[in-house]
């Protein structure tokens, strides 16, 4: 008798005997599975040695409540993903070290090196976030860094190293408070443009403050700041970009926007933007295909709470999680409003979240990064959100709250049913800690997905997905020609087995952070897919069919498509 | 007879009434009014409760949406302001066109609660009222327009100034206005909570009022029912005296006819069969020795006698004339052997207690008992013994018959006439009798009677 059938035999005893007990424990063993995976933290034996500065020297700057992300990049394009992980500093007249980001090479066989200063990018910022693209087509991703003052634009010169382009580039000059960026291509003439979050007018001169008690300073709420318009930079296609925040209808003051991703939210072809605000209504800009936006959120049903309150917007990402064709969205937000999930229900959004099961699970969470992604690679996706409170002292105020928290990972059943199985995964992955950016790649290239996680003043962590079960997947890089070369607005279908799953490649989403561009698909067990569908930014389109599983696949816009080895 | 002397109805109980007075018109007169009382405060509460939610639905909750839609639009010309503000601080490195999105965003959402809070406006609003509000703000968009047509011509400057001289003079007039009415729906708001207070007072008084005349209801159809049934009851005993009255009747009679033809029986064709004999037995002494003649003349006289010993049998078991003469005890002390040789039952009978006189008539009427329950024994029981204890107790005369046959449970549940008659003569005597299972099983009968009933010298 195997250990199913031994189960099996408990619960239609306990059904026939109506003992109570022994049906609970059937049942609670029925509902219960294995997840299929582990995660291992191999921060350390990976190399990666990081400490998050956030500044904080009790002066109770806002900035230092909110973090920064993280990325993973192939800035060599060798095929392996490296990690970039971004830091504060101190602030000024408080100087005490010097912190700066962070370069990891991947080494190829689980480890990384730290190349911060051999890449040139050892420079001290008040760093917040990060978006990588290849904004000049030449093949190499370059980086922009969102910061409490400038932000700042890398370009990769193609040997390892970067260059602050940030004032040829004409973003120089312009001083906010950034927090998430994407690049994309809003208006598909093939070169990737700048969209930047920026989240209320603060600096340290107009610092406000705030207190808990009426003696001691405390970090203030937003609501005590103006708000700050989110910024978009077309690219001209000579290395500059033009500030057109004001003529695309983007400019809105009253904004305070900490998480962006992008869709195709009218199935146009054309990519719009969803912005989370922090108590500010979300914002959903449409695109009208002539390089104007228009905010659709309210009548879209995303700018609100189902009850229509403005929800602290924290992280938001965008994927069809239900493989219906259809993008849905998810957004966290403060403890006790629960992580927002939202499915598409024709042209409005619906928040599923707490039929979902996602609602009550993260009711006392504070959310901020998170990611739709294919754990277990089972073909559904999965849900990850990285949580952590703002404040030290909650737990003085709220009992069942805690500054640190356990981050979130529910996994998706196929039915719209979502179950966090964060305690199931592994020894360290459900610790608490002050989670902030969150991202994914498959750093060690064995076809799943594993997490990047930063937390606030604190480490970060790199968790490699093991898993237990033999599920397949298949990979997709894309290089697009006419299109921007990393191919991102890229939509990708592939159908497998009675299984159809949409993926677009794309920069941001999460909360500062970026994932890898190449595009994931779980199979379970199907060894290969019948097709694939690639409609590119640009708007053609090319299918391939009949694929093998197991490997990764470089398609090239145009030109066809071919395998690498392995992952 | 004493059961005859007392008052057939107890004090205060009517007559019953004619039998075809029934009960159940009464009653259903007050199942009628009781259920017209309910549906009567149904339909009342039903009205006060779409009065109440008439009252919720058309004026607390459009109230309530209406003053949502006004909060929004509060909302709405709050963020006007923060955005004037902003264009006013000129910190931004954009023209003042750049706001003309936002506020195309704020005046869509400002239409549309404009449209949405015109349909749920109060009935209290004047026309006036909604009409100033509706002018000012087209007023106030006017002056938008106005505004972003010199930012427009690059007049930024002199659209800051229309913003401070006009735009936020008429934005603060428009927040006035819509405070004020908000604070008029809040005053709609409390009025109608009173009313509803009102409503929920009325009610409850109306269902004290119901509920006094539903116990008064629940009153009335008790009494008549209790009424109803004493006097059924009543009725009840009345038949039963005259049934009991009608039984001790047949009894009287039975025994006086049984009496009549024992004594015919014993006097007359005792006598006659006994001149018979004496002149058989004359005739026979004259007829020669040895004749035939005398031979037949003693047959014949010995068939006279026979017949003459039936006759007295017969006599005897009809109406035992011992009673008469020699009383009870003595009359069952000849009776039990009897009653073994003819029926070949072995009766052990004991007698206790210090004897007394019983009245003829009382004795009598325990002799039946006696002489049933035996021929039951005999008939019924299937037992071979039988055991008869007769005691003269200081109170009462107790006669016990027990046998250890089938008993009743194992007879026809069918009550037989016999056992009816025992229990009429035991009341006829004031007695009581009981029938219950020994031990050993079988039947046994325990009649009891108070001595000063049967007692010849205590009766009255």
């Amino acid at each position: 008798m195997n250990r199913r059938s031994f189960l099996g035999g408990i619960a239609g005893l306990a059904s026939v005997s109506q003992w109570p007990l022994l049906r609970a424990m059937g049942a609670a063993v029925e509902v219960t599975p294995s997840p299929g995976f582990r995660l291992v933290d191999v921060t350390s034996s990976a190399g990666i040695q990081f400490q998050h500065n956030s500044g904080a020297f009790g002066g109770k700057f806002l900035p230092e409540t909110l973090g920064s992300g993280c990325a993973f990049l192939d800035y060599d394009r060798d095929g392996w993903q490296d990690i970039l992980l971004i830091n504060g500093m101190d602030w000024p007249g408080h100087k005490q070290r010097r912190s700066t980001l962070r370069l990891y090479h991947n080494n190829r066989n689980g480890t990384f090196t730290d190349v911060t200063s051999s890449a040139g990018l050892d420079v001290e910022m008040y760093g917040m976030g990060v978006a990588v693209g290849d904004y000049d087509n030449d093949g190499f991703p370059d980086i922009l860094i969102t910061c409490v003052g400038q932000n700042r634009l890398f370009h990769n010169t193609g040997k390892g190293t970067f260059l602050d382009v940030t004032n040829a580039s004409g973003l120089g000059k312009r001083l906010g408070f950034s927090t998430s960026a994407l690049w994309f291509d809003y208006d598909r003439d093939g070169l990737l443009d700048l969209f930047v979050c920026n989240y209320v007018k603060w600096s340290p001169e107009r610092d406000v403050f705030c207190s808990l008690d009426g003696k001691h300073k405390s970090y203030c709420t937003p609501e005590a700041y103006r708000g700050e318009t989110c910024w978009l930079f077309h690219n001209r296609g000579n290395g500059t970009f033009e500030d057109v925040t004001a003529s695309s209808g983007i400019f809105d003051s009253s904004s305070k926007s900490l998480g962006i991703a992008m869709l195709d939210e009218d199935q146009s072809g054309w990519p719009d933007l969803l912005v989370a605000n922090d108590t500010q209504p979300n914002k959903l800009y449409r695109n009208l295909r002539n390089g104007t936006f228009r905010d659709a959120a309210v009548e879209a049903g995303l700018a609100f709470s189902s009850e229509g309150k403005a929800r602290a917007g924290m992280g938001v990402d965008v994927a069809d999680f239900m493989n219906s064709g259809r993008s849905g969205v998810a957004i966290t937000n403060f403890d006790n409003e629960m992580t927002g999930l939202y499915e598409c229900g024709g042209k409005t959004y619906e928040d599923v979240a707490a039929q979902a099961g996602v609602g009550l699970a993260s009711k006392n969470s504070l959310g901020f990064g998170c990611v739709f992604f294919d754990a277990n690679l089972d073909g559904w996706l999965d849900l990850a959100v990285a949580n952590g409170h703002i404040d030290e002292t909650v737990r003085n105020i709220r009992g069942n709250v805690g500054y640190a928290q356990p981050p979130l990972l529910f996994l998706n059943n196929g039915t719209g049913k979502f179950r966090d199985i964060a305690p199931e995964v592994g020894a360290g992955f459900e610790r608490p800690k002050v989670g902030r950016g969150l991202a994914y790649a498959d750093f060690d290239r064995d076809g799943d997905l594993d997490l990047l996680l930063t937390t606030n003043n604190g480490p970060a962590y790199l968790y490699r997905n093991d898993q237990l079960t033999g599920n397949h997947s298949i990979r997709f890089r894309l290089v697009g020609t006419k299109s921007n070369r990393d191919g991102i607005g890229a939509t990708v279908h592939i159908v497998s087995g009675g299984l159809s799953q949409w993926r677009m490649v794309k920069s941001g989403s999460s909360y500062l952070s970026q994932s890898e561009l190449p595009l994931t698909f779980g199979l379970e067990k199907r060894d290969r897919i019948e097709r694939v569908v690639i409609i590119w930014p640009s708007g053609g389109t090319e299918e391939f069919q009949n694929l093998a599983a197991g490997r990764c696949y470089e398609c090239t816009e145009g030109k066809g498509i071919s395998p690498l080895d392995g992952y | 007879m004493t059961r005859l002397g007392r008052p057939l109805y107890p004090r205060g109980v009517p007559r019953p009434p004619s039998p075809e007075r029934s009960p159940t018109l009464g009653l259903l007169l007050g199942l009628i009014v009781t259920l017209a009382a309910v549906v009567a405060y149904s339909a009342y509460i039903t009205w006060q409760v779409a009065g109440l939610r008439k009252l919720q639905a058309e004026l607390i909750d459009r109230n309530r949406k209406d003053s949502l839609q006004l909060l929004r639009i509060q909302n709405d010309l709050n963020l006007l302001a923060v955005a004037m503000r902003d264009m006013i601080d000129n910190d931004e490195p954009y023209p003042l066109t750049a706001w003309s999105a936002q506020f195309k965003r704020i005046r869509t959402d400002l239409d549309d609660a404009m449209r949405l809070e015109a349909g749920l406006a109060p009935t209290s609003r004047t026309l006036e009222q909604s009409a100033s509000l509706s002018s000012s703000l087209t007023q106030f968009w006017g002056a938008v327009d106005r505004v972003f047509e010199l930012a427009g011509s690059g007049q930024d400057k002199s659209a800051r100034e229309q913003i401070q001289l006009s735009l936020q003079a008429r934005q603060a007039a428009l927040n006035t206005t819509v405070a004020r009415l908000l604070v008029q729906n809040s005053e709609n708001e409390e009025q109608a909570a009173a009313r509803i207070v009102q409503i929920y007072d009325r009610v409850q008084r109306q269902a004290y009022v119901f509920l006094a005349a539903t116990l008064a209801a629940i009153l009335l159809t008790g009494f008549s029912m209790i009424r109803w049934n004493r006097q059924l009851f009543a009725r009840m005993a009345e038949l039963s005296e005259r049934r009991s009255e009608l039984a001790q009747k047949l009894i009287a009679t039975q025994e006086s006819t049984l009496r009549y033809i024992s004594r015919e029986l014993h006097d007359e064709f005792g006598q006659i069969l006994t001149a018979m004999g004496s002149m058989l037995g004359r005739a026979g002494v004259h007829a020669p020795e040895g004749s035939s003649l005398r031979t037949d003349l003693q047959e014949v006289r010995q068939i006279a006698q026979d017949t003459l010993d039936r006759v007295r049998s017969l006599s005897q078991a009809l109406h035992p004339v011992m009673l008469d003469e020699v009383g009870l005890e003595s009359t069952l002390d000849w009776y039990i052997p009897t009653v073994e040789r003819q029926t070949g039952i072995a009766i052990s009978y004991e007698k206790q207690g210090q004897p007394f006189d019983v009245d003829g008539s009382a004795a009598v009427q325990v002799y039946r008992v006696l002489q049933e329950a035996l021929n039951n024994s005999a008939r019924h029981s299937g037992a071979k013994q039988a055991w008869v204890r007769l005691r003269f107790l200081p109170a009462t005369l107790e006669l016990e018959v027990e046998d250890h046959g089938v008993g009743f449970s194992g007879r026809p549940v069918r009550q037989g006439i016999g056992l009816v008659a025992m229990r009429e003569r035991s009341e006829l005597m004031g007695g009581q009798i009981v029938f219950s299972t020994p031990d050993a099983g079988g039947t046994l009968l325990h009649l009891t009677v108070p001595r000063e009933k049967v007692e010849a010298r205590g009766r009255d």
